[in-house]
């Protein structure tokens, strides 16, 4: 069995940041550079046709009346006067952030969990990287269909393993209360490994002075987990949380092959509720509206967090 | 009298000679028509994962042998379809040149955004002798046809069913209902005889929904909208109708019915574990081929409620873009899909035919005699064909979106978060906010 200090323990001292090579100050290759900058110009360009055009593009279309099948009407701020009235904004703002809290909790807590073990393990180290990398690469729908069949409340294999331990069945994707935790878990079961190879990373990084000095100091197990590996692990785990929360906010495949915002509009994310309007109902402005709306939720987030980040640079 | 006598004679000689002569300019009518006459053409053809075109699919070589036409063909799950040929569209874009479509659903919307192409002008002149227009269902050319424009072929005909499982109604002793109420009671007694089994199902997934609920509401005396043209669901026969419709799911439908739609239904019934199914009669071959079901199962039509009986009666269309770049050849990929000879074929598939020469040929009617239940269930489209209707939903472009707000409404109660009457009037406050957003 493993040492709980044993498995908070780290190895390899790397370089800080600062006395990196590539920051040092070279004067006499300044100008050099300067010259080759429109080398700088195809991705510029790329960048701002690929990106800058859909986003312009949708910006500018929430400010119409929109329906396919019809000409656009200007309505100006129009758009944003009945998404603030709109009941159903509000529920799928809603649900949005309850997905990403608790999916982002239950992926930090089992990434860091996975990254502490394979800390630890030696020799199948490489093979459990690749395994671990596995459910990640797996495209969303494939991972939506299967575990549609893993949660039918019927002939699903939760509910088989469920009566093992004589518990009743449970409805799982098709019930209202169960829907968002069924479908955090599942996107755990997908993303958590990715979390557990970024901590991995940082926990390689870790100075293994520090866990000297507080092995003579008498810390162990629990003390050494909360006091040094995590304060230390802090940016890795913000690296992390903004890698995901990215994701889990415009989260959208697992939910449309599993439940398509159902049951009711029990999973209804702001996501799902902006295709829905935009490619079932056809209204565009609106659909571009929303989209606006869970862009700028997606950029506070993430500005959020890299702030937090900053301060927790060491 | 010799005069007359010879006069006779002339006629008996020169009748025969005429029909011969007359069909034999048919013949040579028919192999003058030029299939090759766009050889070297290329089209694309999107279409859903549907019956039609599961049985479709093993010709289209043969077209593409018979024209020198290459058919491109993309296929998706119905929505998925449906959302990747309204951006096509909406751009103008002769990415496709044919597309299949159900008019009870889009066809007011795409007619008015102006993105079929109208057939009419297509089929002067590029027709193969024998297509007969006139062969179709009126009430499904009636429904291909918008602002005198005709915009696409009928390729079937279909409508809810109930398929019931008679081994388990005879062991139950439950006869087969002829109201609402006593289909209510034959659930229950199924349930209390057989409860390993799941008495009924039928469409819990919102979207889906409408279909399987309109028969209901029907049945019910109700209608979407009023004589003034306003929503109705808060009028207390629908009510009854959401009510009825959320508590037989409730109380005798598979757990998760919520996310049911026609896949889910077709498995369950087909794996013999529903007592009765109310679905698509376009479901019937798939059901069918399941092991068994041919042998134990009935149909019939949703039984009269306190409005009679009013079956819903639909059928998708093949409909060309009105973008396509290649017209005369995508005509000739629709007519060559849609002729007596193709659909006859088709029909000995369960593809309940749209023309009434397939449905009265021998060779149908000796398929149809394979099996009694395939006897029943070709007499039910008929009936539904005489007495349905075909309004899924309320009669406005934006059926997609009314079609959401009535699952929706149902599936609240479906899932106790609302009353019928409280559901219903919200959803006609949603109707009219819609209609109004205009």
């Amino acid at each position: 069995m493993t040492e709980p200090a044993a498995l908070f323990a780290h190895s390899r001292v790397r370089p800080g940041r600062r006395d990196h090579p590539a920051r040092r100050h070279r004067p006499g290759r300044q100008h050099a550079h300067r010259g080759f900058r429109w080398m700088l110009a195809p991705a510029t360009l790329f960048v701002l046709v690929m990106i800058g055009f859909p986003v312009l593009d949708t910006l500018w279309l929430s400010h119409f009346s929109f329906h396919f099948g019809s000409a656009a009407h200007p309505i100006g701020l129009g758009n944003y006067a009945t998404l603030l009235h709109d009941r159903q904004f509000w529920n799928s703002l809603e649900i949005t952030f309850l997905l990403y809290v608790l999916a982002l909790a239950l992926q930090l807590v089992s990434g860091l969990y996975l990254a502490l073990l394979l800390n630890r393990a030696r020799r199948l180290r490489r093979l459990l990287r690749t395994l671990l990398v596995s459910p990640f690469v797996m495209p969303g729908v494939v991972v939506g269909m299967m575990f549609l069949v893993i949660f039918d409340p019927t002939i699903g294999l939760a509910n088989w393993l469920l009566s093992l331990f004589g518990i009743p069945p449970a409805l799982w994707l098709a019930s209202p209360t169960w829907v968002i935790p069924t479908v955090a878990l599942i996107d755990t079961w997908q993303w958590a490994p990715f979390v557990a190879l970024i901590l991995l990373a940082g926990l390689q990084s870790l100075p293994s002075d520090v866990y000297e000095a507080a092995a003579i100091d008498g810390a162990s197990g629990f003390s050494l987990l909360r006091r040094i590996t995590l304060p230390l692990l802090a940016p890795s785990l913000l690296v992390a949380a903004i890698l995901r929360s990215v994701d889990l906010l415009r989260f959208f495949d697992v939910i449309y092959v599993t439940t398509e915002g159902g049951p009711g509009n029990a999973s209804d994310t702001l996501n799902i509720y902006a295709f829905r309007q935009g490619f079932v109902f056809l209204n565009i402005g609106y659909a571009s509206a929303l989209m606006v709306a869970l862009t700028a939720v997606v950029i506070v987030v993430v500005i959020a967090l890299t702030r937090l980040r900053r301060i927790t640079a060491w | 009298m010799r005069a007359r006598s010879v006069l006779a004679t002339l006629a008996a000689a020169l009748i025969p000679c005429a029909l011969a002569l007359s069909s034999a300019a048919g013949t040579a009518r028919a192999q003058s028509f030029d299939w090759q006459k766009y050889k070297g053409k290329t089209i694309s053809f999107l279409n859903e994962n549907n019956p039609w075109w599961n049985e479709l699919r093993p010709f289209v070589p043969q077209f593409e042998k018979l024209t020198g036409i290459r058919v491109q063909v993309v296929t998706f799950q119905e929505q998925q379809m449906r959302q990747r040929l309204v951006t096509i569209l909406q751009s103008k874009s002769a990415e496709v040149d044919t597309f299949m479509s159900l008019t009870s659903l889009e066809g007011a919307l795409y007619a008015h955004a102006g993105w079929y192409a109208a057939l009419g002008p297509l089929m002067k002149g590029n027709s193969a002798p024998g297509y007969d227009l006139a062969d179709f269902s009126s009430a499904l050319i009636k429904g291909e046809t918008y602002g005198g424009k005709l915009i696409g072929i009928p390729l079937n005909i279909e409508g809810p069913i109930i398929y019931y499982r008679t081994d388990v109604f005879r062991k139950c002793g439950v006869a087969p209902p002829k109201t609402l109420a006593s289909l209510t009671a034959a659930a229950a007694k199924t349930k209390a005889c057989e409860p390993h089994m799941v008495p009924w199902v039928t469409r819990g997934l919102a979207p889906a929904l409408p279909y399987t609920f309109s028969n209901v509401l029907h049945n019910f005396g109700a209608d979407y909208f009023n004589a003034a043209g306003k929503p109705n669901l808060c009028a207390p026969a629908a009510v009854s109708a959401i009510a009825w419709y959320a508590d037989m799911l409730k109380k005798y439908g598979p757990p998760g019915a919520v996310n049911y739609s026609f896949v889910q239904i077709a498995d369950l019934y087909g794996q013999g574990r529903a007592a009765m199914a109310f679905e698509s009669s376009n479901e019937f071959t798939p059901i069918m081929d399941a092991p068994g079901r041919s042998a134990d199962t009935g149909l019939m039509l949703l039984p009269p409620g306190p409005g009679g009986s009013k079956p819903t009666v639909i059928g998708w269309g093949l409909s060309m873009s009105a973008f396509s770049r290649e017209k005369p050849a995508t005509w000739y990929f629709i007519q060559w899909a849609t002729t007596k000879a193709m659909e006859s074929k088709l029909a000995l598939r369960g593809i309940a035919p749209p023309r009434a020469s397939v449905a009265s040929s021998p060779a149908y009617k000796a398929w149809l005699d394979q099996l009694p239940v395939r006897q029943r269930w070709q007499q039910l489209i008929a009936e539904m064909a005489a007495s349905g209707t075909s309004e899924v939903g309320p009669p406005i472009d934006r059926q997609p979106q009314a079609r959401q707000i009535i699952g929706d409404a149902i599936d609240h109660v479906l899932l106790g978060q609302a009353t019928a009457k409280a559901a219903a009037c919200r959803a006609d406050k949603s109707i009219e906010a819609m209609l109004a957003d205009r």
